[in-house]
């Protein structure tokens, strides 16, 4: 064995083992430490307790007669996207006007971590959430037995909401903006259809990418809007999910015998291509694997801003609709701040802001008031017919369509 | 007087392993059991009750199981294997993940063991950098994978681009099995070729020499001597990748697309929806399926672990022969076939990576995506993710939990192999972290450690960078165990028993006389402890509390918006510092090692 370990070789060796040992021990106290550490700083009641676990930028103690920390809970793109966000310029300007500083918590899960968090009697940890959608609410409302958030209660501005947009029944949720769900296609390459049925045409086979609705929202919103169109549960296989609703939806195509999962058959059969993820699917459009692909009809606001040929980048609302994504916010429930909160929401209402919101967010403000430069509307497309399914339509239905579609598209 | 300290450290030496044990079993309960074990319960325990239906209904719809769906509504193995071998059978979710996972396995060793052989017997220029970083493409985003393989293997790629240069009919890989079938064998044949690279270097040469001495040709000593040492790592990496493309997700529907679905998909948008005791239902099955085969994996590895001494390596070929040989010949021809697979496997993707970094939409040279990072580390408000941050704390994590993972690992290799009794069990439960769902694993952190337990009226909640480092070991460590384990287990047990009877304490022996001999093994480990670490996401952003304890994984995801440019700046800037950290890692287990 002599001539394998000299003695020299087997010492530098154990010193580099000794040193990984010690290491991992001293990894081990780090994080007991940690635990004590967090665990010494809690409440003992249900209270916020200043640690922060949800991306918070800095743990300050917000009691005694100091400045006021308001914690607004968001997606992240709201705050950090690469192109443009609208956080940092809300919270400059919030905070140059109102004794109060923000906090952005932005958890990689969004609502469902505030679920979560309800779910396993741990405090919330923030006072509103801003970016709540029609099925966050009607996900929390169906999770807990409590309620996540109190109604919106003295909001300036909500008069100038635009109708149609307000989708909580419980007016807790405001609607701060709100988004198309269209078709985006390459004009160099195709026309894309007037028509939901003209996608079935032999012209445009292969040529569409969708995303998963289990995965991606804009994948959920071209569902829904296929429900829209066609309606639900007229096939007769009889082994559906779907229709936990009282009430089955009937398309708007007048054709009870034809649904939605009849259309998706035939769009299967038409090669339509479903990815995982808006960006797999933009990805892979710009690449020019196919030439239509949903998003958002905002597309060209983001073309024009980055140079590209705007012939590339057209929209198409199909039958001349378009699903529409308002996105609200609401103050939860146990919030510790909650006339800030309150002053935070009438704040976004405002004329200039809801301009801002409409800039910087990419989308479309939720007022008839908002200040918007005049060739906004150029480039950021509405369409003439916004479709969108309510809270109580999508209650107890949507994990039925969701599941039967699945069941149809990926039957292996 | 004097000997006071011998004899503190002969006791800390008694005891270290026992210690070490405690520690890992400690650390594995608190960041891996224990979380996932509050999420899986709710399969079988619902509204406080225990309940086997979510199960029953499961294994009862054929969606997911196929015709293995009739075993459970009371037909017999036989009905099952008569509707499975009629044509309109059906696989189910499960049955496809599986058949997909065994292809993608069988693709990933075809590409990785030339790769492993020309790396392991041949001397040319750059060959331990390249060894170094074989493993780079483990620790790249789904996202990333899939910009490459769009301008790789699409309509517009790359390899249609050389093919109708060359006169050749265009392929349409892209949205087909294939087109994930190589994605696959783009992240696991690296760790076939890494595992078999390391064994391969373990061969004695002197066991060859003595085989050709006694006449055999060098085929026979191939199939004699050197490919049993070969078959424990061989089996080891095909079964983690197996495991791993059976737990596949976000790259399956960006590369195939929903009609390819796997199981962890449906797992996500159950968890998503809060449906949790199905995706737990569904994850068990999961999880049972993928232990099973590393069961059975290690249950072979026991029954033929073959007793061999390291005593010398064997001299590498030189790539450029002495002599043109028809063998020679035959396998230069071989290494060129294979590097221009390879080339298109494994180098363009991540060349068209590059590529896209530094290209704008209408396809000009930019750096303004490198300018991006710039300027977000400069201007990027406290809330925002700034790139040095994210690179600081990737490579300090990555090193931390290294450390941590590597004594972990070598005591679990330690137990499972010198375990009389129920060793392969040990060895499956120790494999957990790589077969369980992520999206659970990330689920369960959030609850059992981020949101804590209630104990008399405290929280207690675990979180931030020791807990990131804890999770990162932890999912790091069976790599350690599996690249170390067989080396282990074929070490003669006469070489620890005398060093026993010599009075050396166990601790002692593993670290003097059985690690040495196994060293490639625990480089190897620690390369893959590194690169999990670096590429680690879910765990990551879940533990991560306030905006200063995101990686580089977490920053790519922050930086991808409608253009990919800036995302895949910071891919580059992963890969780099990634690469470099592999390099480090060689140079000082290898300086340690050629001492």
């Amino acid at each position: 064995m002599d001539d394998v370990t000299t003695p020299a070789r087997r010492h530098s060796r154990r010193r580099f083992l000794a040193l990984s040992g010690a290491a991992g021990v001293a990894g081990l106290a780090g994080c007991s430490a940690e635990r004590v550490d967090e665990g010494a700083s809690g409440d003992a009641g249900g209270e916020s307790n200043g640690t922060d676990d949800a991306g918070e930028t800095n743990t300050t103690e917000d009691t005694g007669d100091e400045q006021p920390t308001l914690t607004v809970a968001t997606y992240g793109a709201f705050v950090d996207a690469p192109s443009v966000s609208p956080g940092a310029w809300l919270k400059e300007t919030f905070e140059s006007r109102v004794d109060a500083t923000i906090e952005w918590a932005t958890p990689d899960n969004e609502l469902n971590y505030y679920l979560e968090r309800a779910a396993s009697g741990a405090s919330i940890d923030a006072d509103l959430y801003v970016g709540l959608t029609t099925e966050d609410l009607v996900r929390a409302d169906s999770e807990l037995d409590d309620d996540l958030f109190a109604e919106a209660g003295e909001v300036d501005g909500t008069d100038a909401i635009r109708d149609g947009l307000r989708f909580d029944p419980f007016d807790r949720a405001v609607p701060f903006d709100t988004g198309y769900v269209s078709l985006v296609y390459d004009g160099t390459e195709t026309t894309a259809p007037e028509t939901f049925e003209g996608l079935l045409d032999d012209e445009h086979q292969g040529a569409l990418i969708a995303q998963n609705p289990g995965s991606s929202s804009t994948g959920r919103s071209f569902l829904l809007h296929t429900i829209h169109r066609f309606g639900e549960g007229a096939s007769d296989d009889g082994g559906g999910y779907g229709g936990g609703g009282d009430e089955t939806i009937e398309g708007t195509d007048g054709d009870p015998t034809y649904d939605y999962l009849d259309y998706w058959a035939d769009l299967q059969a038409n090669d339509v291509r479903v990815l995982g993820s808006w960006e797999d699917a933009y990805t892979a459009w710009s690449n020019g694997e196919a030439p239509m692909v949903v998003s958002y009809s905002t597309d060209q606001v983001f073309a024009a801003d980055a140079g590209e040929d705007l012939e590339r980048h057209q929209i198409r609302f199909l039958n001349d609709e378009a699903y529409a994504t308002p996105e609200g916010m609401a103050v939860f429930a146990d919030a510790d701040e909650p006339a800030l909160a309150r002053e935070f929401m009438s704040f976004l209402l405002e004329p200039t802001v809801q301009g801002e919101i409409a800039k910087r967010n990419v989308a479309f403000p939720a007022t008839t008031t908002a200040a918007l430069p005049d060739d906004y509307a150029s480039l950021a497309q509405e369409p003439a017919t916004p479709v969108t399914f309510g809270y109580d339509e999508l209650q107890g239905s949507l994990d039925g369509w969701i599941t039967d579609w699945e069941r149809q598209v990926a039957g292996n | 007087m004097s000997d006071t300290p011998h004899r503190l450290r002969d006791r800390v030496e008694r005891r270290a392993l026992t210690a070490l044990t405690a520690a890992t079993v400690a650390v594995l309960v608190i960041v891996f059991y224990y979380p996932v074990g509050t999420v899986l319960i709710e399969a079988i325990v619902v509204d406080g009750r225990l309940t086997l239906a979510v199960f029953t209904n499961l294994l009862q719809d054929p969606f997911y199981v196929g015709e293995f769906a009739r075993l459970f509504t009371g037909e017999g193995p036989v009905a099952v294997a008569r509707a499975f071998a009629a044509p309109d059978r059906r696989l189910g979710i499960v049955g496809f993940t599986a058949y997909q996972a065994v292809l993608s396995t069988i693709v990933s060793v075809a590409l990785g063991l030339p790769a492993a052989y020309i790396l392991a017997r041949f001397e040319f220029p750059g060959r331990q950098t390249l060894r170094s970083v074989t493993i780079l493409p483990f620790v790249l985003p789904s996202i990333m994978v899939a910009v490459g393989f769009v301008a790789t293997f699409g309509r517009n790629g790359t390899l249609n681009a050389v093919l109708s240069a060359v006169g050749m009919p265009r392929v349409e890989l892209m949205f087909t099995l294939e087109a994930i079938l190589i994605a696959h064998a783009f992240y696991n044949a690296p760790l076939v070729a890494r595992v078999t690279t390391a064994a391969w270097e373990s061969v004695d040469a002197s066991a060859v020499e003595t085989a050709r001495s006694l006449g055999a040709g060098p085929l026979r000593a191939f199939v004699d001597v050197v490919a049993p040492q070969l078959y424990p790592a061989v089996l080891t990496s095909a079964a983690l990748t197996f495991v791993f493309t059976f737990g596949t997700f976000p790259i399956v529907l960006a590369l195939g697309g929903f009609e390819l679905a796997t199981v962890e998909v449906f797992v996500y948008r159950l968890a998503r929806d809060l449906q949790y005791a199905e995706a737990a239902a569904l994850a068990i099955v999961e999880l049972t399926i993928a232990l099973g085969v590393l069961f059975a994996y290690l249950r072979y590895e026991a029954a033929t672990a073959v007793a061999a001494r390291r005593v010398r390596p064997r001299p590498r070929k030189s790539l450029w022969p002495d002599a043109w040989t028809p063998r020679a010949l035959f396998e230069r021809a071989g290494i060129v076939t294979y590097a221009g697979i390879a080339a298109v496997v494994f180098l363009a993707p991540i060349v068209s990576m590059l590529l896209a970094s530094v290209t704008t939409a209408d396809g000009s040279l930019t750096l303004d995506h490198y300018r991006f990072l710039l300027t977000r580390q400069q201007t990027g408000a406290a809330f925002q993710v700034r790139p040095w941050p994210a690179v600081r704390n990737s490579v300090l994590f990555a090193g931390a939990s290294a450390l941590v993972a590597l004594p972990m690992g070598v005591v679990v290799a330690v137990i499972t192999t010198r375990a009389s009794r129920g060793r392969s069990l040990v060895g499956a439960v120790a494999m957990a972290p790589f077969a369980v769902s992520g999206i659970l694993v990330g689920l369960g952190l959030l609850r059992g450690l981020v949101f804590g337990v209630e104990v008399a009226g405290w929280r207690i909640a675990v979180a931030g960078s020791a807990a990131i480092v804890a999770a990162h070991a932890v999912a790091g460590y069976p790599f350690v165990v599996r690249t170390v384990a067989p080396g282990l287990a074929s070490l003669d047990a006469s070489l620890v028993e005398s060093a026993r009877a010599l009075g050396a304490s166990r601790a002692r022996a593993l670290f003097d006389i059985e690690l040495p001999l196994v060293w490639p093994g625990v480089v190897a480990g620690a390369a893959f402890a590194v690169a999990i670490s670096m590429g680690e996401f879910t765990a990551t952003v879940v533990l991560a509390t306030g905006a200063d304890a995101y990686t580089m994984p977490v920053a790519i995801e922050r930086f991808i918006g409608r253009r990919l440019g800036p995302a895949t700046a910071m891919g580059v800037v992963l890969l780099v510092v990634t690469g470099f950290s592999f390099l480090v890692i060689e140079r000082l287990g290898g300086e340690v090692h050629d001492y």
